[in-house]
């Protein structure tokens, strides 16, 4: 099995490795790529079969022991289980229809090879952080997604917006890993070990220690540890308040907008959140503020969802939505249910950014929701993707959204009644059930947007408007199959049974005791409950404000319009998406700038550069300058000097003794 | 009586292969010479498989225990001879070039490895002065060989004579040895040390002449004068030369003659050594740093380098001996990239021996560059190269022997001679070259260098093997 | 005993002597036959400690063959001795200065000394000479071999230095002077006589 790990990994990266540094042709790029990846694919399946439906041995080894400094060891070793596998079959599997998906979106672009060799290296990098057993490979991994991350989000280099996207997610990242890597080294320090299965078998023992960070202030170990891990999930996976590099991040091309800023890289926050769950579950303060945080992340993103026109754009803050739903089931200590929402958003999720970038195809690159509508005719595949993505995007009954959805509100609704995470608990569930109506608000906003009324494009690309070549509808199709399905078939086994053994804390989860009766029975009860309503509401909402349906009343149609105008405040502040950018870029930004300007002309100019690297070197070379006089070239000055050092030798040691020094 | 020759057999089939070449090449036409060369790298291709069959596991005394062998000796030789190798790889055409690809420069750099071997394997002060000479007429020689040119001479002569002085300075620390001994072995004299504990003095005496001697070969401050002239005077193929393989040679005579010959005059020489190292650091570093001939520079560098092994020897403890050892291999390796580099930049009528020759370099090849990247990076002690690892080593060393001032002053010259390493850096990518020449080459240079810079990366990622192998064969 | 003493002393300040005038003498010569004394002062006081076979072997290498040859070349070489002691008295002092300071040394070391100081060998029954025999084949024949490589080192980079190429010597090849004929030196031109004007 070893071996079989060692290839899931190894393979994209040598595929990345030929499609990036050799001058290959692009043929070649995408054939080593794709070949690499798949086999990735298939042998995940195989481990998923052999992990998880047959139950085989769980795989915990050290590989290989990078370097030991003391007691500290950094090693390459995989944990390879129940929660590993899963994750193994949705990265590899996205992954691979973004591939394909590849050859048809960047068809026509320069940097063909290099984009192809980027995206393997991700692979590469995302599977390295989902199957290693220790803290140091996952933060190989962290930084590695990250890195690939910006060098997509800034593919296109020329563009300014692009290069300032990709720093301001590089920056905004480093907040987040500058927490990361505090846990990490908070762990090192109290566990002595790196090791996942080493550090959780103390934790328990460290329940109740009490550090001091500030003089004075008792502080819960496991919170500060919790707390510390979680900052670096908030970065990753683009929580309130570091989810402001995710809109921005749509300057890269659309293929990695569906695989790293919705599938994949930013669902590595939650990952990790549940690969921790052992020691988050000893915190309460530390499941209270993530469930907060998710909640405000949940609901307040959605609604900027409603007023962006940017095709990509509105995709990207339902990610952000969707991803504040995976961490109020974190939260609310459901971990098995925030990742099965992972692994079903990641299909519908990368289904919809690719459908959206089938239509910015079609359009031309053009992204604007205004200057499209009626596409439904042209593209019907895209338009039918889009159709099942929406649909359970927004948890309509039967879609795989709609488990998982369903079951984060159950979760949060089970806080809100336990009430040990307070008043935390009860935000949170009121938070996600309103985030159910703004969901299926603008999702069949834009879709309605897009697909019906009136074709609002120029004639020239009118004219132009046809179907996306096949690979670009076949990974669409293929990505829909699992956005129907993949929730009726997971509901089960993942959130009531023993899916996930020991790979995560269960004993917590709200849904451990309880029994599944059957899927039927599951649905029925789902459709009376509160949040399908919701969901109803806000699609027929949708219709009524934007399908331009001959029997609705024009009325409904300037409702938007008349809103804008009424709430207008309210609608600037939400056009500046609440002033975080703006806030953002004069405090943080600005005021760093500041402060690194003053320290450069005062400090580093003046003070260090002139008085002690340039004084001390001005020293440095005039006493070199001067002591090389010494060296005359003179045979006789040498042996002078060989007689003098006898000399002097003689004189201390043979006289003096050894207590010269 | 009865000899067991087997273990200086490698040392046996070198002898007798210089021999041997030395009579084939009389016969030799220019043309042919390549035939002497070919002969003369598979003589130090089958020593190094001889001493991998010999290799030993522990500690044995032979002929009459005038030689030991053991793996500290064994590893040394082993890079001695690979040392040679490779310089002898990269002196091929810049001696073509020069008109001096003769046998007899490689027969003496040949005979010149042998009394490095019997150096490093020496067991008693007879042996140790030996193979020095054998080493040192070989190489006043080869700084010689180039007769055409008035600064080789004057080098050869600066070596020669104040070689001579520092020999002899050996030699009488030697023979009062033996006067108060009354024997050259070693081991007898580390004996007769130990028993004498009241008064040293006499002892001390010999031990700073033999001291001058040590320091003179390392070519450390105050005893390092002959090094920036004959560095820069002798042809860059030489310098290379004695720039790497006989500082292995010294550095096992230093441990012979401190370690094992006078164990109980530690607190002295360890004092000594602190002086040495001192003085071999600042000066090393900050004089580097005016230097604008390379050749002069890396000497100045060499200096450097030599006080941070002391570091690791002075702190006197196996640890600190396996520090040291892998510094001066990691030296070894890094010396021959350097100079190997100005080899491969110099043509025939041309010597890229200034500072400002590297200028550009980026231009002119962005692969040689980039190994030259390495090895400055490398020298000024940057990780991941392999540098890192022998100055933090050493360090580390001084520091958990109580010579935290020491490793201080260290670390700050370190910092001091940074710059001048950097600088090299900044001319390669930064400014425009000078000259524009395409860069001459042959293959086998092109891998050697290559591989050499490589390994230097290499190993820096993965400095555990080498470590593991210096602690083992210390221990 | 006392007449031992007596010898030793007086071949000892010849030897101190003679080694001072090598280096003071102001002809090259002279400093050369200073050299042979001093060499045969050495060789006598070796002999006092009955180490006949160094003695004589110091006599007949050093004086008979090595002095020899010095001379030879002194003689041959036209050396400018003023020339090269101008910087003789410029260094004096602070030659004399740095030579006391090592001489006080080593004196206040030799002073505090307390080692047993060894006596010269035991006689035997085995002659010098034998005794040398003995060992040098034996347990010193790799001492012995080494130094014979080092003869060789010298021997080599002598030649390397000094050999210069044919072209770069006038030489004769005897074997064409034996094989020349009278072709190749005479040529006889039939030359026609000139009209008388």
């Amino acid at each position: 099995m070893k071996t079989i790990y060692l290839t899931i990994v190894l393979a994209p990266l040598i595929g990345a490795i030929i499609a990036g540094l050799f001058d290959v042709s692009r043929r070649v790029a995408h054939t080593v790529t794709i070949a690499g990846v798949g086999i990735s694919f298939f042998l995940s399946l195989y481990v998923f079969k052999y992990i998880v439906i047959d139950g085989g041995a769980i795989f915990n080894e050290t590989l290989y022991t990078w370097l030991v400094a003391g007691n500290i060891r950094f090693e390459v070793g995989f944990l390879v289980d129940q929660l590993t596998a899963t994750m193994l079959l949705v990265v590899t599997f996205v992954s691979w229809m973004v591939h394909f998906y590849t050859i048809g979106y960047m068809h026509d672009d320069k940097g063909y090879q290099r984009f192809f060799s980027y995206i393997s290296l991700f692979t590469f990098s995302m599977l390295m952080l989902v199957m290693s057993n220790n803290y140091m490979q996952l933060f190989f991994g962290w930084e590695a997604v990250g890195l690939v991350s910006y060098l997509l989000i800034g593919f296109w280099f020329t563009r300014p917006t692009a290069i300032y996207a990709n720093l301001k997610a590089f920056l905004v990242n480093r907040v987040g890993d500058f927490g990361f890597l505090l846990g990490i080294a908070a762990v090192l320090m109290y566990f002595n070990s790196l090791n996942y299965a080493e550090v959780f078998a103390q934790a328990e023992q460290h329940k109740n220690t009490l550090i001091q960070i500030i003089p004075g202030q008792d502080w819960s170990l496991m919170t500060v540890i919790c707390i510390l891990l979680f900052i670096g999930a908030m970065g990753k996976s683009a929580q309130f308040p570091l989810h402001v590099w995710l809109p921005d991040s749509m300057e890269g091309p659309t293929p990695i907008s569906a695989l790293i800023h919705a599938a994949t890289m930013v669902t590595a926050g939650i990952f990790m959140v549940a690969r921790m769950s052992p020691l988050f579950e000893l915190s309460p303060t530390a499941l209270a503020f993530v469930i907060t945080i998710g909640a405000i992340t949940a609901l307040f993103m959605g609604l900027l969802g409603l007023v962006q026109n940017d095709i990509k754009r509105v995709v990207a803050y339902s990610t952000l939505s969707q991803l504040g739903y995976m961490v109020v089931a974190l939260g609310a200590s459901a971990y098995g249910v925030a990742i099965f929402h992972l692994m079903t958003h990641a299909f519908f999720k990368a289904l919809l950014f690719l459908a959206a970038g089938s239509v910015i195809i079609a359009m031309h690159h053009e992204q604007d929701i205004r200057k499209m509508g009626g596409l439904s005719k042209y593209m019907p595949i895209t338009y039918w993707t889009s159709l099942i993505g929406s649909l359970a995007l927004i948890g309509f009954p039967g879609f795989a959204g709609f488990f998982s959805k369903d079951l984060i509100i159950e979760a949060a609704h089970h806080a809100h009644e336990a009430g040990h995470l307070g008043n935390a608990g009860t935000f949170a569930y009121y938070a996600v059930l309103s985030g159910v109506f703004i969901t299926a608000l603008y999702s069949f906003r834009m879709f309605f947007l897009v697909f019906h009324g009136k074709e609002r494009m120029d004639h020239h690309t009118q004219h132009h408007l046809h179907e996306t070549p096949a690979v670009v509808t076949v990974p669409l199709i293929m990505l829909a199959i699992p956005s129907i399905f993949a929730g009726m078939i997971a509901i089960e086994p993942m959130i009531y049974k023993d899916y996930f053994g020991h790979a995560i804390s269960f004993e917590h989860s709200p849904f451990a005791h309880k029994h599944f009766v059957s899927l039927f029975e599951f649905m029925w009860h789902g459709v009376k409950q509160l949040p399908f309503f919701l969901a109803m509401a806000g699609l027929i909402t949708a219709i009524l404000l934007y399908w331009e349906l001959s029997f609705i009343p024009p009325f409904f149609r300037q409702i938007p319009a008349i809103l804008a105008k009424k709430l207008s405040i309210i609608h600037q502040i939400m056009l500046n998406k609440y002033g975080f950018d703006r806030f953002n870029d004069w405090f943080f930004a600005g005021g760093s700038r500041n402060v690194g300007s003053f320290l450069s002309s005062a400090g580093d100019a003046t003070l260090i550069d002139g008085v002690f690297v340039n004084g001390s070197a001005k020293l440095v070379a005039w006493f070199a300058g001067t002591v090389r006089h010494v060296q005359t070239g003179l045979l006789y000055h040498y042996a002078f000097a060989m007689i003098l050092g006898l000399a002097f030798f003689l004189g201390t040691f043979v006289l003096y003794g050894s207590k010269l020094i | 009586m009865s000899f067991n020759l087997l273990p200086i057999a490698p040392e046996i089939f070198l002898l007798t292969m210089a021999c041997i070449i030395l009579l084939v090449d009389a016969y030799l036409s220019d043309e042919s010479r390549d035939l002497s060369y070919q002969l003369v790298q598979g003589t130090l291709l089958g020593t190094t498989s001889l001493l991998w069959l010999t290799f030993p596991t522990q500690k044995t005394f032979i002929l009459s225990s005038l030689v030991v062998i053991d793996p500290m000796g064994a590893l040394l030789k082993l890079f001695i001879v690979a040392t040679v190798f490779v310089v002898f790889v990269y002196s091929r055409n810049y001696l073509k070039a020069r008109n001096f690809f003769k046998g007899e420069y490689f027969v003496l750099g040949l005979l010149a490895t042998l009394g490095m071997m019997t150096m490093v394997s020496a067991h008693n002060l007879l042996i140790i002065y030996l193979g020095l000479e054998l080493l040192s007429l070989s190489l006043y020689a080869m700084v010689a060989m180039h007769r055409d040119s008035s600064q080789a001479t004057e080098a050869a002569m600066k070596y020669f004579i104040l070689g001579a002085i520092a020999s002899g300075m050996l030699l009488y620390g030697m023979s009062i040895l033996y006067g108060v001994t009354g024997s050259l072995d070693l081991s007898v004299i580390a004996q007769k040390t130990a028993q004498l504990d009241g008064n040293k003095t006499f002892f001390a005496f010999g031990l700073v002449f033999l001291m001058v001697g040590l320091a003179f070969k390392f070519g450390a401050v105050p005893f390092h004068m002959w090094v920036p002239d004959v560095y820069q005077g002798a042809p860059t193929s030489v310098t290379m030369f004695i720039s790497t393989a006989p500082k292995l040679a010294a550095f096992a005579m230093l441990m012979r003659l401190l370690i094992e010959g006078l164990p109980a005059m530690q607190a002295e020489w360890q004092q000594m050594l602190v002086i040495l190292s001192v003085l071999s650091m600042a000066v090393g570093n900050i004089i580097a740093i005016v230097q604008s001939n390379i050749k002069r520079m890396l000497a100045y560098s060499t200096i450097s380098h030599v006080g941070f092994l002391l570091l690791g020897v002075l702190t006197a403890t196996q640890t600190g001996y396996a520090a040291a050892m892998f510094y001066t291999i990691v030296y070894a390796l890094m010396g021959l990239g350097g100079f190997g580099m100005i080899v491969l930049l110099s043509r025939a009528g041309f010597e890229a021996e200034n500072v400002v020759d590297f200028k550009g370099l980026n231009e002119r090849s962005p692969w040689y560059a980039f190994i030259m990247l390495i090895l400055m990076l490398s020298m000024a002690g940057v990780p991941p190269m392999l540098g890192f690892w022998a100055k933090l080593s050493v360090l580390m060393e001084a520091v958990h022997t109580g010579y935290l001032w020491l490793a201080l002053v260290g670390v700050i010259l370190s910092v001091i001679g940074a710059y001048y390493y950097l600088r090299i850096i900044w001319m390669m990518y930064f400014e425009k070259p000078l000259d524009n020449e395409p860069i001459v080459t042959t293959p086998d240079m092109q891998v050697a260098l290559s591989a050499n810079g490589l390994i230097i990366l290499g190993l820096g990622m993965f400095p555990q093997a080498l470590m593991m192998a210096c602690v083992g064969s210390i221990g | 005993m006392t007449i031992e003493k007596l010898i030793f002393y007086f071949f000892a300040t010849v030897l101190v002597f003679a080694a001072v005038r090598v280096i003071t003498a102001r002809n090259p010569v002279h400093a050369a036959l200073f050299l042979v004394l001093a060499f045969f002062s050495a060789a006598a006081t070796w002999l006092l400690l009955q180490a006949e076979f160094l003695a004589i072997v110091l006599v007949l290498v050093y004086v008979g063959a090595v002095m020899v040859l010095f001379l030879f070349v002194v003689m041959m070489l036209d050396i400018n001795i003023a020339k090269l002691r101008e910087g003789f008295i410029r260094y004096l002092s602070v030659g004399i200065l740095v030579g006391l300071l090592i001489l006080v040394e080593m004196v206040l070391v030799v002073r505090t000394m307390t080692a047993p100081v060894l006596t010269a060998a035991p006689v035997s029954a085995v002659p010098n000479i034998e005794a040398i025999g003995q060992v040098l084949y034996s347990i010193y024949i790799y001492p012995f071999e080494l130094a014979a490589v080092i003869l060789l080192v010298a021997m080599v980079a002598a030649i390397a230095l000094t050999m210069r190429s044919p072209r770069q010597h006038k030489y004769i090849n005897p074997s064409l002077q034996v094989n020349v004929r009278r072709a190749d030196r005479i040529r006889l031109v039939n030359l026609p006589a000139e009209p008388k004007d």
